[in-house]
């Protein structure tokens, strides 16, 4: 797959955490960039025909591991961000009976 | 509108500034780190898997942290998490009389293969694709798949949090004994030169303790999920 196609997938997120209206698409829009980035350094590792990075006595030509093992810090990080932001989505829910960003924004008792 | 046309404009120069970095993509990438794990990664950590090489020796100070993220987080959910640590016997938000008979029976099946999966990747964690973190998410599956079957479930999520600290901390220890018999921070406490099967030990103990404490954390998390959500 083509880097360029991977930013292209970021770039959607980004969009998303533009202009959507609702906190919690917000989150699924970081989500997406994440797995944007984890594509984007899945590329990097010379893909075509390596083999696994599991040595035996036949593999002589392997993918680089480097960029796999990063992705796995990666990708517990984003989960446990994930975690913790929608968790806040639910106490700013029970707070202010709302998850719209303008309406939570808008209020007179928020400080902006 | 104008709004939408600078931010797609701006998208725009973001992506140039991309593409055009991608252009000399090939001339900076290069084979010497691969080569490198090649040829020295199974003789310098025993672990024929390289990718748990690289997290458990020539990185390890960057999984420490890792797990140490995955600590802080699940302490954060519990903390913004409206119900207190002490009270154990909520109600979950899971109806038994909605989930199907079905579904119960079978997961009674599946829950014990689950396990045995989890654990299988998680101590073949050096020789076969897996790991600590892999196999803790898939025991943390398998634990989950009880509440379906059993709603009205005790759990006492300080007990959970206060193992995983412990864990933790067990881990960070581990990590460093090495400095007592290696003189050097976060490596294989056996000798570089020891056999293979030997050091094998140390990455299946670290694996095994890494699994335990990611699969305790996911865990908590959704209990404090569920617990949210009544």
């Amino acid at each position: 797959m083509n880097p360029i196609l991977t930013f292209i997938v970021i770039l959607i997120g980004f969009y998303g955490l533009a202009t959507s209206n609702n906190i919690i698409k917000s989150v699924f829009s970081v989500t997406i960039i994440e797995s944007g980035v984890i594509l984007l350094f899945l590329n990097l590792g010379n893909l075509e025909g390596g083999a696994i990075p599991i040595l035996n006595d036949q593999v002589s030509y392997i993918v680089d591991p480097l960029p796999q093992a990063l992705m796995i810090t990666t990708i517990v990080i984003g989960s446990t961000v994930t975690a913790l932001a929608l968790m806040l989505c639910i106490k700013i829910f029970h707070h202010y009976g709302t998850v719209e960003w303008k309406e939570v924004l808008g209020r007179k008792d928020v400080k902006s | 509108m104008s709004r939408k046309i600078l931010l797609v404009a701006m998208f725009a120069v973001l992506f140039g500034v991309f593409a055009t970095s991608m252009i000399e993509l090939e001339t900076l990438f290069n084979t010497y780190g691969k080569t490198y794990f090649l040829e020295h990664g199974y003789a310098e950590t025993g672990a024929s898997n390289l990718v748990t090489a690289i997290l458990l020796d020539y990185r390890l100070f960057d999984s420490l942290f890792e797990a140490g993220i995955l600590l802080i987080a699940v302490s954060g959910v519990i903390w913004i998490s409206k119900h207190d640590v002490e009270e154990k016997n909520a109600k979950f938000m899971i109806d038994k009389y909605k989930t199907p008979d079905l579904f119960i029976t079978f997961a009674r099946l599946v829950y014990p293969l689950m396990l045995a999966f989890g654990f299988y990747v998680i101590i073949n964690g050096h020789i076969s694709p897996g790991g600590g973190f892999q196999g803790g998410a898939i025991v943390a599956t398998a634990i989950l798949i009880l509440y379906y079957i059993d709603a009205n479930k005790e759990t006492n999520i300080g007990l959970i949090v206060t193992v995983e600290k412990i864990l933790y901390l067990l881990i960070v220890l581990m990590a460093s004994i090495s400095i007592i018999t290696q003189g050097a921070f976060f490596t294989n406490f056996f000798n570089p030169s020891a056999d293979a099967d030997l050091k094998a030990i140390y990455l299946v103990l670290l694996n095994v303790l890494i699994g335990f404490k990611v699969a305790l954390g996911l865990w908590t998390i959704f209990t404090a999920f569920l617990k949210e959500g009544r």
